[in-house]
């Protein structure tokens, strides 16, 4: 189960990145780092 | 709003700089709460174990706790105290923390658990806006200790249900009190995190055959059972002695008997489950009152609040209150002296019988211990 949580978290994570690099729009590449932050926490299951 | 990058890349390497950064400062303020405070073992500690010692399911677990053992020099009858099941009532964490530095048992064994819910350190209640560590000033300068929540740390033990069933008895509470140890016991072998921590107790309780069992506690100002002793209908005799005795003292305490349709409750299912005379003992803390403004530090030591000096004015208290508040030192007093009249009652009263009493030795008295415990916490090299 946990491993289940941490594959979906860690898939997130890497399409959210690609989308950051892929995206021309500022904000939108903003929006993005502030998910990145949670999701590593998570991901690291430090919070 | 729409930015167009000439270079998106740079600025999305730039982005991820910063949450690598954030991520980091997030992480090590969040791992910085699971700092123990240091404890200085006395010359009366002969040895620590482990609570998973007496029920090896809770081993290598956020719950798994100090157990100080204090062997008198003469065999007798044992005692256990149970400092910090509620780690936002901190003045028994330090008075159990002050019998692990201080004590020296004459005869009987005494066991101290200063950080009963363990994981209840390691965070704070929500909404509650408390500090998470609070300092006592001693002849060695300031020492931290670790202010918490009343509950398990709900990173340990998620989600709590709806409705909390108590195990042995079938009591419904609240879903949030399935992570409140004192109603968890006699707790269970495959339970939650809290039931097995209640269980190991339970069961330390058992084999070392614990006569009489304290639990420390505090309640806010305007809840009716406070500067109280609540003992299980097996303790009352023991336990109005020691209130006799506590009184001549110049302390102020009344005694509650343990409701027998309250389960969970360690006077209640200890006093139930086991052979040990259970007790609990209820000092004031404002810091955890509903009534309370600010809540910091200052008024987790001094328990001074000026809202609760109008709640006085108004009846709204039962206990007196003035601008003096309700200090830690006093409440570490009252806990204390506690103590030394419930072992001094129980040899008094010769319930050990063949086992022999329970002498803790000499401990500071009420007055002194009362007027600053800082020298008697003083950190050792």
């Amino acid at each position: 189960m946990l491993y289940l949580y941490l594959g979906i978290i860690l898939f997130l994570l890497v399409l959210i990145v690609w989308n950051m690099m892929t995206e021309k729009n500022l904000m939108v590449q903003i929006d993005a780092a502030l998910v990145i932050v949670p999701l590593v926490l998570r991901l690291l299951l430090i919070k | 709003m729409t930015i167009i990058m000439k270079k998106p890349l740079l600025s999305a390497a730039v982005l991820l700089l910063a949450a690598a950064l954030c991520v980091v400062s997030l992480a090590s303020d969040f791992r910085a709460m699971q700092e123990r405070e240091p404890i200085y073992p006395g010359p009366g500690v002969t040895s620590v174990r482990m609570l998973s010692d007496w029920f090896p399911g809770i081993y290598g677990t956020p719950g798994d706790t100090e157990v100080y053992i204090l062997e008198g020099k003469k065999p007798g009858s044992a005692m256990l105290v149970l400092g910090g099941t509620h780690a936002n009532e901190p003045s028994g964490m330090l008075a159990a923390t002050l019998l692990v530095e201080n004590a020296q048992p004459e005869e009987g064994t005494l066991y101290v658990i200063t950080h009963t819910n363990q994981t209840g350190f390691t965070c704070t209640d929500p909404q509650e806006a408390a500090p998470m560590r609070f300092t006592i000033d001693t002849p060695a300068g300031p020492r931290w200790f670790r202010y918490g929540s009343r509950a398990s740390n709900p990173i340990y033990q998620w989600p709590d249900p709806e409705i909390y069933v108590h195990a042995s008895s079938g009591q419904q509470l609240s879903g949030s009190e399935t992570r409140n140890l004192n109603r968890a016991y006699p707790g269970r072998p495959d339970g939650t995190l809290t039931e097995k921590i209640a269980y190991a107790i339970t069961e330390l309780i058992r084999t070392e055959k614990i006569a009489v069992e304290v639990d420390l506690h505090e309640a806010s100002p305007e809840y009716p059972t406070i500067n109280a002793i609540v003992a299980h209908e097996n303790a009352m005799g023991l336990a109005s002695d020691s209130l006799i005795n506590m009184q001549l003292e110049g302390m102020d305490i009344s005694l509650e008997p343990s409701p027998k349709n309250l389960h969970g409750l360690s006077h209640r299912e200890i006093g139930d489950f086991t052979d040990a005379y259970a007790l609990l003992m209820e000092t004031s803390n404002p810091a955890q009152g509903r009534l309370r403004g600010r809540t910091d530090e200052h008024l987790v030591v001094t328990g001074q609040d000026k809202f609760y000096l109008k709640a006085f004015g108004y009846g709204r208290l039962y206990v007196p209150y003035d601008e003096n508040g309700h200090p830690i030192s006093q409440r570490v007093a009252r806990h204390v002296t506690g103590i030394a009249a419930f072992a001094n009652s129980y040899t008094e009263m010769n319930l050990g019988g063949e086992r022999g009493g329970i002498n803790l030795g000499t401990l500071p008295g009420y007055e002194e211990l009362e007027s600053d415990i800082g020298p008697y916490l003083c950190p050792k090299a």
